[in-house]
């Protein structure tokens, strides 16, 4: 098995999209950070500060989870399965591994490291710029309080569990733009919906969007009522289920496909 | 042990029956090309000897076993199918190390196999430049990775340039007749593998139509005999269980019989024959006959 799962890791890393992939995130990171630093502290209409100020202790672990960049490790889930298809590498990877299922507990195997990775990545990046940010700014910096360790590995784990969600999804759709289209989609448009407004939280908590905000405990008051979220660890629960989902119908469909 | 064994495969995709109840084996040491024109079911045999299709009945068996049952496939059988199964962004020879790794081979296989097909140059250029005949070279490179003693491969002509296919013939007899591989060759093109096979297994419309050794093929027990005479022959060759046909006034196509039994049945029959010879039908001819279409070629 840990043959196979560098087999897959070879499989992205041998390609161009990972690096443009990495580019992306930390360009997309950029500029939430950039968001952050210039509005810190900056009054909203009605007289309240709006965000908190860069040496308020409540900033740093806003920045943090800004680091969190779980599409991106989707898009690299879903590419991981769907290119095999799209380019009918598929033929060899069952050819040389006919064992079915190991080829999909093999590419979830990495997909744990690939969104790892992904994570400590984009992590770094923005501890250092948020942090220089702080220290500018004239605040104090303690990464052990207000959560940040929580917040930290709430990241890690929801990237990784994305990454996870875009394997199961990729075997389930087959077709990569189909896949694409839809797992953008539902990220961005649907579970944002249905997992930021408090009113709609009774289902969204239950989505994969729902649980990873739950994992990483962010409940900033956005002004549209109280969270309705589960608690931490049943976030994760939620995330890992939809993976294991994904993963057991993807392996009873793709064990059973004829490969033409 | 029998290398390939096929056991009355069929196959349907929907209505259309792919595979009708084919059987056949290859040995080792031997290369069979296994013929038919377009859409005769070639690909779906080969594909479900490789465990990538999952046939209706019968039994497809390497070694004497289902190929998803292999723990070590890539040991026991190099597959070549069709030649696009490449990353377009990926080199040939990352193409090669991930199977490498995949499979638990010597990380030094990439390399000898490009080698051996003659692609070192072009081993960190990406396959998305590379030509149909480079990517068949590709893929018999990764077929060649585990050192297989069998060989099965769907149309590796396709898109080679006449110097590849000569190349080719000489490379799949080295592999039969010095290593002692079993290799099982597809073709729609017949002229591509009449120099190279040694047994010749041809399908059409999912049934199988001949099996046999080249020889017995294209020598004289497939063919008729061409009889020339001004006399009144053919009724006589007829009462002899012969079927005959007039080509031409004075010249009759015998089947049934051979040259030396007509002969000695002119003798009897007291009729001048003026020419007696068997019409050596090439593989091609007996292949469009039993094919009953010009189909590829």
């Amino acid at each position: 098995m840990t043959n196979l799962i560098r087999a897959e890791l070879q499989k992205l890393f041998t390609t161009r999209l990972w690096w443009a992939m990495a580019l992306v995130m930390l360009a997309l990171t950029s500029l939430g950070l950039v968001f952050l630093i210039t509005t810190a502290g900056a009054p909203a209409p009605n007289g309240q500060p709006a965000l908190p100020a860069l040496d308020d202790p409540a900033w740093l672990p806003l920045a943090l989870s800004n680091a969190n960049g779980n599409i991106f490790t989707m898009i690299l889930g879903i590419v991981l399965m769907t290119g095999e298809y799209r380019y009918q590498t598929i033929t060899g990877t069952f050819l040389t591994t006919p064992k079915r299922g190991r080829v999909i507990a093999a590419k979830l195997g990495a997909g744990v490291i690939i969104g790892a990775f992904f994570a400590v990545v984009s992590l770094l990046f923005t501890a250092v710029v948020a942090v220089t940010a702080v220290l500018i700014g004239g605040g104090a910096v303690d990464l052990t309080a207000n959560r940040i360790p929580q917040l930290a590995v709430g990241v890690l784990a929801t990237m990784i569990l994305y990454a996870l969600f875009g394997i199961g999804l990729g075997a389930l759709v087959r077709n990569q733009v189909a896949a694409l289209i839809g797992g953008i989609v539902w990220a961005f448009v649907i579970e944002s919906v249905l997992s930021s407004f408090p009113a709609l939280q009774t289902v969204g908590k239950w989505l994969p969007g729902g649980a990873a905000q739950a994992l990483m405990s962010i409940d900033f008051d956005t002004g549209l009522g109280e969270s309705n979220l589960l608690p931490a660890w049943g976030g994760a629960l939620v995330l890992i289920g939809y993976a294991l989902l994904f993963a057991v119908v993807a392996n009873l469909t793709t064990t059973r496909r004829d490969i033409t | 042990m029998t290398a390939i064994e096929i056991r009355n495969l069929s196959k349907s995709f929907g209505a259309v029956r792919a595979v009708d109840d084919v059987s056949f084996t290859v040995e080792a040491g031997t290369v069979t090309g296994y013929l038919g024109p377009n859409g005769a079911g070639k690909t779906t045999t080969l594909r479900s000897l490789l465990g990538l299709v999952t046939p209706d009945s019968g039994e497809a068996l390497v070694n004497g076993r289902r190929y998803a049952g292999l723990d070590h496939p890539l040991n026991e059988v190099g597959a070549v199918l069709e030649a696009t199964s490449f990353h377009p962004g990926r080199t040939a020879r990352d193409h090669l190390r991930i199977m490498t790794t995949a499979a638990g081979l010597p990380a030094s296989r990439p390399d000898e196999a490009l080698e051996q097909v003659g692609l070192a140059d072009a081993a960190r250029k990406r396959v998305g430049g590379f030509s149909l005949g480079m990517r068949q070279r590709l893929a018999l490179a990764g077929a060649l990775l585990g050192q297989p003693k069998i060989f099965i491969l769907d149309e590796p002509a396709n898109g080679l340039d006449p110097a590849g296919i000569q190349w080719l013939r000489g490379f799949l007899r080295h592999l039969a007749h010095d290593t002692g591989a079993a290799v099982l060759v597809s073709s729609h093109v017949l002229a591509e593998v009449e120099q190279t096979v040694d047994n010749v297994v041809i399908i059409a419309k999912g049934r199988l139509v001949r099996q046999g050794s080249l020889a017995e093929l294209t020598g004289n027990g497939g063919g008729a005999v061409r009889v020339k005479t001004k006399d009144d022959f053919a009724p006589a060759l007829r009462a002899a269980g012969a079927e005959v046909e007039e080509v031409e006034p004075g010249v009759l196509k015998v089947r049934g019989l051979d040259a030396e039994e007509i002969g000695r049945l002119a003798l009897d029959q007291r009729v001048l024959l003026t020419e007696v010879a068997h019409e050596r039908s090439d593989l091609q001819s007996v292949f469009l006959e039993l094919t009953g279409e010009g189909a590829g070629a």
